[in-house]
């Protein structure tokens, strides 16, 4: 019973640099101090594979450029060098509320937000029942979005993101959502989604949810992939950065 | 621009697109007592205020004046407030670009179909004035009736090329103010000086000869003289203009398209 897996992502010698600047450049400043800019490299000749199905947990510090990973594959931004190739839509959780707009009602949020993580129109029409539904906000929808509590407003970006139905998952240190009774239901569904064969990448430091979800573990440090492995990563992980 | 040119793809742009147009009207008009009214509201008021300062404290010796001065403000002020809008709303929307991956053109084109759509209904009723005055005052037989309806329809490839010049000018001048954010500032010191550069509150031949070439090559002179022509039955200076215009237009449209797709990719980097 062996088959191949498809390739759902892959990087070939990725390098990410970004020009560090303390200050926003003028066009004066830009003529005259041309090459003094500083560069920093937040990923360099990244090269790696994952195959369709994956679930796979990024670890490393801070400013190990974990973030910038999950940018580059979600195509938010471009590598300064190499190549990457994708197979399946891509929706990233990274900011649930990012795109809401406060005047605008919560149906009319719904709609617009789906299409910008890029939901078709005639899918969102059939999800949009389901949508409000499980976002539970249902006497608020055809409210203004700033009438909103915080909760909210979280909960039905998370509905949103959840009914997009991508390939690839990408998660990025916002597994938690809402009060206890949704953080719970959001969490189930989350389970779900790992338990089919979507390609996920989930980037936390909540160790317990990677060590329940991922069979595949990063691990990232000044810009490069130092660990690639099975649960064993993890652990020699947070062993070494419990000392 | 697009990923990839396949039908879904290109029916899932226009919708996003759409989308965010109709976001762009809807909200203009939250929280108004008077809601989508104003639409309508606004340029009538702009055209009393205008047309009452013109009409008496500016006299210029032109027929009509109320009449000319709407044909070419109407047009100029589309342009000049999209471009104005236009420029700093990427580094508004920053929240939308780190979000998620999406046509970034899609900001800029909202701003100018929401104005664009505005900029219609204006002229709509600019027409129906036109309609009535002409009722009045010009129509002598039915062949009148006839060019008068022929030259409205003439507007359509003015309104096209109105708008993809000003989204040209918008594609170009939002890419490059996320990195320059000066870029903000020159648009809005340039815009009034454009202005006066451009034949709406005069017709060329007022000016002096010499100055006249020079105003030949702002693209937007043949736009307002197209419009003039079609609204009023005022000829054009001489067909170079057109010529010129056109030429200049093409250029501007494919530096904005090439800078904008060009500039997009990095937008993340400098938010």
């Amino acid at each position: 019973m062996k088959h191949k897996k498809k390739v759902a992502v892959c990087l070939s010698k990725v390098t990410k640099t970004y020009v560090l600047h303390h200050e926003k450049p003028t066009f004066v400043e830009n003529f005259l101090k041309r090459n003094k800019r500083e560069k920093f490299t937040a990923l360099s000749k990244i090269s790696i594979t994952f195959s369709q199905g994956e679930k796979i947990g990024i670890i490393g510090p801070n400013g190990a450029g974990k973030t910038t990973f999950l940018k580059l594959i979600a195509g938010i931004t471009v590598p300064t060098s190499g190549n990457i190739i994708t197979h399946g839509k891509i929706v990233s959780l990274i900011d649930l509320e990012a795109g809401f707009q406060p005047d605008l009602t919560g149906e009319e949020n719904i709609f617009l937000n789906a299409l910008l993580i890029g939901m078709s129109r005639k899918k969102v029409q059939e999800m949009f029942k389901e949508i409000i539904a499980f976002s539970e906000i249902s006497s608020f929808i055809d409210s203004p979005l700033y009438t909103y509590s915080q909760g909210m407003k979280l909960r039905l970006g998370f509905s949103i993101a959840i009914h997009a139905d991508p390939d690839i998952l990408i998660l990025d240190e916002a597994v938690t959502a809402g009060d206890k009774a949704f953080r719970q239901k959001a969490g189930e569904r989350i389970k779900a989604l790992f338990q089919t064969n979507k390609t996920i990448l989930v980037s936390t430091h909540w160790d317990e949810f990677l060590r329940e979800n991922c069979q595949r573990f990063i691990r990232f440090d000044s810009g490069k992939i130092i660990d690639d492995g099975s649960i064993a990563v993890l652990n020699k992980y947070s062993l070494e950065s419990n000392n | 621009m697009f990923t990839r040119f396949n039908k879904a793809s290109v029916t899932n742009w226009i919708n996003f697109v759409i989308a965010m147009t109709e976001k762009e009207i809807k909200t203009r008009y939250k929280h108004t007592v008077l809601g989508f009214f104003w639409i309508l509201l606004n340029p009538l008021l702009q055209m009393a205020v205008i047309g009452f300062i013109f009409q008496f404290f500016m006299p210029v010796k032109i027929d009509n004046y109320f009449l000319f001065l709407f044909a070419g403000l109407l047009p100029w002020n589309f342009f000049s407030y999209s471009i104005s809008k236009s420029t700093p709303c990427i580094v508004y929307e920053r929240s939308l670009i780190q979000k998620a991956f999406f046509p970034r053109e899609a900001i800029v084109l909202s701003i100018i179909l929401s104005n664009f759509f505005h900029f219609l209904i204006s002229l709509l009723l600019f027409v129906i004035i036109l309609f009535f005055h002409a009722i009045f005052f010009e129509f002598k037989n039915v062949f009148d009736f006839g060019f008068f309806l022929v030259r409205i329809l003439s507007l359509v490839p003015f309104l096209l090329w109105l708008t993809l010049l000003t989204s040209s000018f918008s594609l170009f001048l939002s890419a490059l103010n996320v990195k320059f954010r000066d870029i903000n500032f020159v648009v809005q010191a340039v815009l009034p000086l454009w202005f006066y550069a451009t034949p709406v509150i005069f017709t060329l031949n007022i000016l002096p000869t010499f100055l006249r070439p020079l105003f030949y090559f702002n693209p937007m002179t043949p736009i307002i003289e197209g419009f003039h022509w079609a609204l009023l039955n005022i000829q054009p200076e001489n067909s170079y203009l057109w010529i010129i215009g056109f030429f200049s237009s093409v250029f501007f449209l494919i530096l904005g398209i090439t800078t904008f797709r060009n500039e997009s990719k990095y937008f993340d980097d400098w938010l």
